[in-house]
């Protein structure tokens, strides 16, 4: 009714006006909100009502339950409840206001201002003023929610002076009559009197619709449209129930009684209702202070100034009447909204079933007229834009106006929306009927793992298209996931010394290098061949250029010594023989052109560290410039021989009392080693020692002779050696230490090397085929009669020799000057002793026993007073005896000569060479030969009397070390037939 | 009216949507406009609005009639992290589908989800 009014003014206003009005407008707007914002702040909130009423609410409580009870003395308490409302509110408000306020104690004092202010203002003035109010009344209406408090105020108030009000404005304030109705059947219990004034405010309604005397162009269609609302009861209600929804806001209780339809545009009403609608109280605080500015600003822009200033003055009553009424009202209105939210059953006595009908029928054709407005509003937007700054210049509340126009649009959106939803939901209805719906898949749209700090290292750090390969040593850490693969496990074996690279292998190893050979004869075949003839080409080389070279070197001397034939000389100026005195010569029985020599630990340093070894060195005579091995022992070697037949296998005694065994067809790569100046030397260590092995059955004290034992089947030796050799060796070794203890050993070959050494066999070196099993051991040291022990000291045995037709039988020579005849198993035999030519004992050593090669029942023992003796294997007594032959020096060494049975050699102490023939001169040597210029330490004699080329000589090692072989001149060398019988007639002649 | 309505409730086959062809279109656009591109935070924002507007244009264009189609192009950087992203729909299981498919590279990750829900 009231914005009819307005749009008519709107109509009149000119575009210049408008323009001003609205910039004008603004201002004030602007100024309203900058208050806003200050008060809002104040409030610290935007539901400032709720916020301020929660606080009251728990103190009034108990108040409110007791005035419910007296309705009618209600005045009375309002001024109680005046009082503690200012107190709530005194933060809230203005300064002049809570003055005013306190003024007005009570409700008369505060009618009687009204009456005053009322009087004085004319009736042009009080109209305009209704008008403003009305439109006020109009916007409350509009507006949801706690819009309501201030309208309640008014309806409060006006109860209070209704016989004064309605008299003036009864048909201008239906509306706020109606709503106060509403309170006031609320309040009030008497139905009657509800359904009376019910019945009196329709009356009022048609009553002011057909006066409204204004100008109102739009008058009619208004009032056709209030009568139309009883014809559209059914749509209005979902509106009606939604206002009133939205004014107890958050009255859940309530909810279920009013519609079904939630709609998120009528909800969202209220909020911004309720926005304008505290803006524009506000704006009412605001007025008592910015109503001069207002003024001021009216009065420049408008011509109808005066009037609206008066309006506003009027209006600013109201608004103050309006606060107190507020302050009045708000306990019953919290009373209220207690009572609705806390389900009391007061409220439900109150709250009948028909009142709230008729609350909800009013409601209805309220917001029916919101709407219709609203609609009309939008249809028209060339009117819009005028009516608003007409509005925003008229009232200073600009926010309310502008809240209303948005309200219009909300809700025709929300018209148009609903009859959408309501379609999409009938829709919606119907189909889901039909169709199932599911909740029960879950599709994984991604699931990337998270990538471990090592793939992103290596992604970001790592070079491109290399891979990275774990490598751990740690086995034991088996719970780490870069474990490396199984570790492989094979038997490997060493043994120290690491002499050759034989010292460390495997079984498997071993067994395939053992498949090759066998897969590789032929060239193991090859490579005997190849030794074996290359051998020969080295001593035809050799040879060769001896016959060049030393032809005029030979010559010298042949003719210094009476005996020689010509002289050769072993290449002993080797590096590991520097300063070495040769303490033997050994020719080998079978092969007579090897010989070795045995030479003794030096004690001069040398640079090469083999000060404290015996060496002994084979030689070929015929490639005299290298020895042919090299064999080394850490002690010094007393005594040594070689194997019968070939000289493969050399044994040696030494005088810590071991055997040793030397098996000279070992590989040399099998060996030590040592590479001295430009050529490489290959020491060979014994393949088999005694040494701290056979402890229980060894020797205990120095060797000092190893021999042989020979085969007694057979007396052709060369024949026996070519058997052996291919039959594998079979025999025995005798060895007798300086106590008489003699030991037989077993040679035996073992039929496979193997590599890691025996577990058992402790003497054997690795890879060694050739070992010394021990057989039996004799003791030997045997008296011609006790008493000569006191006498003479004790025993010593020098010298063991086989008889070589008999094993049986043995020699051994003694310190005693007798050569003890003995046989290893079976009775003895006669004689025990071989003696001197008188009877009796010396304290003689035997230093030397030889057998005739050609009449082996004769033997040779030299002495070391001198004395030569030859005897007969039957015979005790010798059958000839030569003393002071050498003159009175000790015969060293004695040996028959190798191609003539008569002759013979002797090497004395002093370093004298005596050459016998028995066939020219059996009493005297033939020749003498003194060799004082390097002394001579060894001889030994040599020959071979083969069908090609008959030759014998004699071996002589020199202190220097130098070993010289002088060939003995063809009268020496040749055999003539009657020198055996010779040998013959000097036995017989002997017995 | 509730009488009169008729509602087909169920596509023709030929135009039911097919989560193959949508892959398919899918992992096209995906790999056209993101092979070889780095990460970087400024423009991904906007590719993956633009990408997924292509893509829904491009499954427009296949023919699911009466489908509404949503979109769903989510980016991000690949640094190493796990990621795990799943859906869950409350739909006819007879009629709406989806389709997905995943690019990634060294510096991101791309997850294009297509949902065709049946508009009956």
């Amino acid at each position: 009714m009231s914005s009819d009014k307005k749009i008519t003014k709107e109509d009149t206003w000119k575009p210049a006006e408008l323009r001003k009005h609205i910039r004008e407008g603004g201002h004030v707007e602007n100024n309203v909100r900058r208050r806003d914002d200050s008060e809002r702040r104040q409030r610290g909130g935007e539901s400032v009502e709720r916020t301020r009423r929660d606080p009251e609410k728990e103190t009034r409580r108990e108040k409110d339950k007791l005035r419910e009870r007296r309705d009618k003395e209600e005045i009375d308490k309002y001024a109680d409840r005046r009082k503690e409302g200012s107190r709530d509110r005194r933060s809230e408000r203005d300064r002049k206001e809570e003055t005013r306020r306190d003024k007005v104690v009570d409700g008369k004092t505060y009618d009687e201002d009204k009456e005053r202010h009322r009087d004085k203002e004319d009736r042009d003035k009080r109209r305009e003023e209704r008008e403003e109010r009305k439109e006020k009344e109009r916007r409350r209406h509009e507006e949801g929610g706690e819009g309501e408090t201030e309208r309640r105020e008014k309806q409060d108030r006006e109860k209070r002076d209704r016989h004064r009000e309605r008299d003036k404005d009864e048909d201008k304030r239906n509306d706020r009559e109606r709503r106060e109705r509403k309170h006031v059947e609320v309040k009030e219990d008497g139905e009657n009197r509800d359904e009376q004034r019910r019945r009196r405010e329709e009356r009022e309604r048609r009553h002011k619709e057909r006066g409204n005397h204004d100008e109102k162009r739009k008058h009619d269609s208004r009032s056709r449209e209030h009568r139309d609302v009883k014809e559209v009861v059914e749509e209005v209600r979902g509106h009606g129930g939604d206002r009133e929804r939205t004014e107890r806001d958050k009255n859940k209780e309530r909810k279920h009684r009013e519609d079904e339809e939630p709609e998120r545009n009528h909800r969202r009403d209220p909020t911004s209702s309720r926005k304008s609608d505290k803006a524009s109280d506000k704006s009412h605080d605001a007025k008592t202070e910015d109503k001069a500015a207002v003024r001021d600003l009216r009065a420049t822009a408008e011509p109808a100034a005066k009037d609206e200033d008066l309006a506003d003055y009027e209006d600013d009553f109201e608004d103050y009447e309006e606060d107190f009424e507020e302050l009045d009202e708000s306990p019953d209105e919290e009373e209220e909204e207690e009572k609705e939210g806390s389900e009391v059953l007061e409220e439900k006595e109150e709250l009948t079933a028909e009142r709230r009908k008729e609350i909800e029928a009013i409601q209805r054709a309220m917001a029916e007229e919101n709407q219709r407005v609203q609609s009309r509003e939008i249809s028209s937007t060339e009117e819009e834009r005028p009516r608003w700054s007409r509005g925003s210049e008229k009232t200073p509340s600009v926010d309310s106006q502008r809240g209303k126009f948005i309200d219009f649009v909300a809700a025709k959106q929300r018209e148009v929306s609903k009859k959408v939803a309501s379609k999409q939901k009938k829709r919606s209805t119907e189909l889901l009927r039909l169709i199932d719906l599911d909740f029960s898949t879950t599709a994984s749209l991604l699931d990337l793992p998270p990538v471990n700090e090592y793939d992103m290292y290596i992604r970001t750090f790592g070079t491109a298209n290399t891979k990275q390969a774990y490598v751990q040593c740690n086995e034991d850490n088996v719970d780490r996931d870069i474990q490396t693969e199984e570790t492989e496990v094979c038997e490997k074996w060493t043994q120290h010394p690491p002499e050759h690279n034989g010292a460390c292998g495997d079984p498997n190893l071993s067994r395939e290098a053992q498949d090759k050979s066998e897969m590789s004869f032929d060239s193991r075949r090859l490579t005997a061949f190849l030794r074996s003839a290359s051998q020969v080409m080295v001593v035809l080389l050799e040879e060769h250029r001896a016959d060049r070279k030393s032809l005029e070197k030979m010559k010298s001397p042949t003719d210094s010594t009476s005996f020689s034939d010509g002289s050769l000389l072993l290449n002993t100026k080797l590096p590991f023989l520097y300063g070495r005195s040769v303490s033997l010569l050994h020719f080998s029985p079978a092969q007579k052109h090897t010989v070795m020599s045995v030479h003794r630990p030096t004690e001069t340093p040398s640079a090469v560290r083999l000060d404290s070894c015996s060496i002994i060195c084979i030689w070929n005579i015929w490639e005299p410039s290298s020895p042919q091995r090299v064999l080394i022992y850490e002690s010094e070697v007393q005594c040594c021989c070689f194997s019968p037949g070939k000289a493969v296998l050399v044994f040696a005694g030494t005088s810590v009392g071991s055997v040793l065994l030397w098996d000279l067809r070992e590989n040399t790569e099998d060996h030590y080693s040592l590479k001295i100046g430009e050529e490489e030397w290959t020491f060979r260590q014994p393949t088999f020692s005694t040494d701290a092995v056979m402890s229980g059955s060894g020797h205990f004290s120095s060797v000092t002779s190893v021999e042989v034992v020979p085969s007694s089947s057979s007396s052709d030796v060369p024949l026996l050696a070519s058997e052996e050799e291919s039959s594998g060796l079979s025999f025995q070794l005798a060895s007798l230490d300086e106590v008489g203890v003699l030991n037989f050993w077993v040679v035996l070959e073992l039929p496979k090397a193997n590599e890691a050494g025996s577990p058992t066999d402790l003497g054997l070196r690795p890879g060694g085929k050739v070992k010394l099993l021990h057989s039996s051991v004799l003791l030997t040291a045997e008296r011609e009669s006790p008493r000569d022990a006191a006498k003479t000291g004790p025993l010593q045995t020098l010298n063991l020799k086989f008889l070589p037709t008999d094993s049986n039988h043995f020699f051994i020579g003694t310190n005693m000057g007798l050569v003890n005849h003995e046989t290893s198993h079976g009775l003895k035999v006669p004689p025990r002793f071989y003696r001197f030519q008188e009877a009796g004992v010396q304290p003689v050593d035997v230093t030397s026993i030889h057998f005739s090669p050609f009449r082996k029942h004769l033997f040779l023992v030299g002495c070391g007073d001198g004395s030569i003796r030859l005897h007969a294997v039957s015979q005790q007594h010798p059958v000839s005896e030569w003393r002071n032959s050498t003159s009175g020096e000790p015969v060293i060494s004695l040996q028959w000569n190798q191609t003539r049975p008569s002759v013979f050699c002797v090497l004395d102490g002093a370093s004298n060479l005596h050459i016998w023939d028995l066939l020219r001169n059996d009493t005297q040597p033939v020749v003498t030969e003194k060799l004082h210029s390097d002394r001579v330490t060894a001889m030994s004699v040599f020959g071979d009397s083969g069908q090609q080329h008959t030759y014998s000589g004699v071996a002589l090692a020199h202190e220097s070390g130098k070993i010289e072989m002088q060939y003995f001149t063809r009268s020496l060398t040749v055999s003539s037939s009657e020198e055996e019988e010779k040998l013959e007639s000097l036995v017989t002649e002997a017995f | 009216m509730e009488g009169s309505d008729t509602y087909l409730i169920r596509p023709n086959h030929q135009y039911k949507f097919k989560p193959a062809i949508v892959k398919e279109c899918i992992r096209e656009i995906v790999r056209e406009r993101l092979s070889g591109m780095r990460y970087d935070p400024e423009e991904v924002p906007e590719l993956s609005r633009s990408l997924a507007d292509c893509i829904k244009d491009k499954v427009k264009n296949a023919g699911f009639d009466r489908y509404k189609l949503v979109v769903q192009v989510v980016i991000g950087e690949q640094r190493g992290q796990g990621v795990k992203m799943s859906s869950r729909c409350l739909w006819d299981a007879d009629t709406d589908n989806y389709a997905e498919d995943v690019f990634i590279n060294d510096s991101l990750f791309c997850v294009a989800a297509v949902f065709g829900s049946y508009y009956y």
